[in-house]
């Protein structure tokens, strides 16, 4: 049975989450403050973590690095609007994922799955299936209609980290370390210029994608058909 | 500083004078003419700059023109009671325009007061009107479900909870704005630049509200070439989002809502435009004038704090917005943000 560790103070909110989460079938242990949070991650060994970002004792960001210092399972940041720059601060701290309050139960289940299925996964056999569009990661071939579209180098290196975290937000410092290297974690426009030319060239309407998502202020997500 | 200098001005350009008149006229009126810029110098500056000149001008008057002449000494006593006046002149005139001063500056605080205590009680009657809404339908359909649910067929519950969860959502994006228009108000927004793209924006906007605009056609066009812009893109996308709502607000549904964006000297303007009802022109304005001041209109509440909080955002980044009536028809929401030095890009070898 999958396990779903969820920190969080708020007892109403765990109490949806425990009901909507225990309607699809996952065990759910509940934490009310991050250090109990930290204890239950080491005792349940849980499949998955949901944290609140503003805890009671200490902060959800620290909670992060402590589990991500002895397990890779994935971790949902729970955050509010307003709490942009924590966000990011959170998913460059290791977790995976996040869901901005008020959510509906469609929205905090799709991230649930994607998450789990990402921790599932072995990372071979990448081919990307971008509606009309496919890439083939490891050949470093992409078609489009049928037709061969060419993607430089720099492009499939961006292609290739988002795919890695497939159906997640990669933020733009996670990105711009990866492809370009670390002294160029700051250069946002690189990524605006390369998104771009991504989306030309492999998406059916550029300035509304489906596929290659902006989370404004925050990085890049990839969908793909499965 | 400035005060200062014009107090050595003054007296420099009362000697002049003074020496000009020597001989045709009476020693006192040549005082006269000091006292002149004894009482300008007080009028303008503080007190300081007011007594520098006094002491400046009764030395030069002094030295230079009260027997003996180039001497500080004085033979006739009377001349002491005219340095004495001067200086009494200029210390009433500075004090007395002291008290000007912060009585003026005081009233300008007042003001401002009662201004921001006026805008705080009409964004107030807004706001809680704005809230009202959704709590009520909410806790109307929360309480039928709770206490009524099993009287209801499956079609009813799912409505109910649907316009809950409708409402509710609403509600959050009220408080967000509201929270955003106290930081833009108290200045506690800062801005996270970045080099961001208006197309980037402009879809992960249209991704976000794709339900809430889903009754109106909206068309895009955006120029392949559009420059980048050095903004807080979450802040531009707020901006967007505002002004597209609003349309879809405020026009029929199935009709359309253009999103439009043009490099013009300098700028990036970027317009909404929808093809509702529109208004006289001269409520365009006024519509802005009003929505600053936060007060809500009529039902459909929300509006005025979006728009007020698309043009603060804007006026944050050194950019303008503004509304026109369109001939057609229709009104058109523009803003525009001022372009920089575009960034570079190091180049890539196009071989695989």
């Amino acid at each position: 049975m999958t396990t779903i560790l969820v920190v969080e103070d708020e007892p109403e909110i765990r109490r949806f989450l425990r009901s909507s989460l225990g309607a699809e079938g996952y065990r759910v242990v509940e934490s009310p403050n991050a250090r109990r949070g930290a204890i239950d991650a080491g005792t349940h060994k849980p499949d998955l973590a949901i944290v609140d970002l503003a805890l009671p004792d200490f902060d959800g960001r620290e909670l992060i690095r402590q589990i991500r210092e002895w397990s890779p399972m994935p971790i949902v940041v729970l955050s509010a609007r307003s709490q942009e720059r924590s966000k990011i601060e959170a998913l460059d701290a290791g977790a995976d994922d996040y869901i901005t309050k008020p959510f509906g139960v469609g929205e905090l289940l799709a991230r649930v799955r994607v998450a789990l299925r990402h921790a599932a996964r072995s990372p071979s056999g990448t081919v990307l299936k971008l509606g009309a569009a496919s890439v083939d990661l490891e050949k470093r071939r992409a078609t489009r209609d049928a037709r061969e579209v060419h993607l430089t180098p720099i492009e499939f290196r961006l292609l290739g980290c988002l795919a890695k975290h497939l159906g997640m937000v990669v933020t733009q410092r996670q990105l711009l370390t990866e492809v370009w290297g670390p002294s160029h974690a700051a250069h946002t426009h690189y990524l605006r210029v390369y998104m771009k030319q991504l989306r030309d060239k492999l998406e059916d309407d550029p300035v509304q994608p489906r596929y290659l998502v902006t989370e404004t202020g925050v990085g890049y997500r990839l969908l793909a058909d499965d | 500083m400035k005060g200062y200098a014009w107090a050595v001005g003054a007296t420099a350009a009362c000697t002049a004078a003074g020496m000009a008149m020597r001989g045709r006229f009476d020693l006192v009126n040549i005082a006269m003419v000091y006292l002149l810029a004894v009482v300008i110098v007080a009028l303008r500056y503080s007190r300081g700059p007011a007594i520098v000149t006094t002491a400046l001008c009764v030395a030069a008057f002094d030295f230079l023109f009260v027997p003996p002449q180039g001497t500080f000494t004085v033979d006739d006593v009377q001349y002491l009671l005219t340095f004495a006046i001067m200086l009494a002149v200029g210390l009433i005139i500075s004090t007395l325009m002291e008290s000007v001063r912060s009585q003026a500056k005081a009233q300008a605080r007042l003001e401002m007061q009662a201004e921001t205590e006026r805008m705080r009680s009409a964004l107030l009657a807004s706001i809680s009107h704005d809230l009202r809404t959704p709590l009520a339908v909410m806790s109307g359909a929360s309480s039928s479900l709770a206490e009524r649910g099993e009287r209801l067929t499956a079609a009813e519950r799912q409505a109910l909870a649907q316009s809950v969860f409708d409402q509710a959502r609403e509600m959050s994006e009220q408080v967000t704005k509201v929270l955003q228009m106290t930081r833009l108000e108290t200045g506690a927004l800062a801005l996270e630049r970045d080099w961001g793209s208006l197309g980037e924006i402009a879809g992960s906007v249209l991704r976000r509200l794709a339900d809430r605009l889903a009754t109106h056609r909206v068309i895009v066009e955006l120029p392949e070439d559009l420059p980048l812009v050095r903004v807080d893109s979450g802040l531009i996308e707020q901006v967007l989002a505002n002004l597209l709502e609003n349309a879809a607000r405020h026009t029929p549904p199935g009709t359309v809502v253009r999103l439009r964006a043009k490099r013009e000297r300098g700028e990036l303007i970027v317009s909404v435009e929808d093809f509702g009802p529109g208004l006289p022109e001269a409520d365009v304005e006024r519509l802005f004038a009003k929505f600053q001041h936060g007060v809500s209109e009529g039902s459909k509440g929300g509006m005025g704090l979006g728009l007020s909080i698309a043009r603060a955002i804007v006026r944050l980044h050194g950019g303008r917005a503004w509304g026109e009536q369109l001939p057609g028809g229709g009104i058109a929401f523009r803003f525009a943000l001022p372009l920089e030095e575009q960034p570079r890009l190091p180049a890539e070898p196009a071989a695989a």
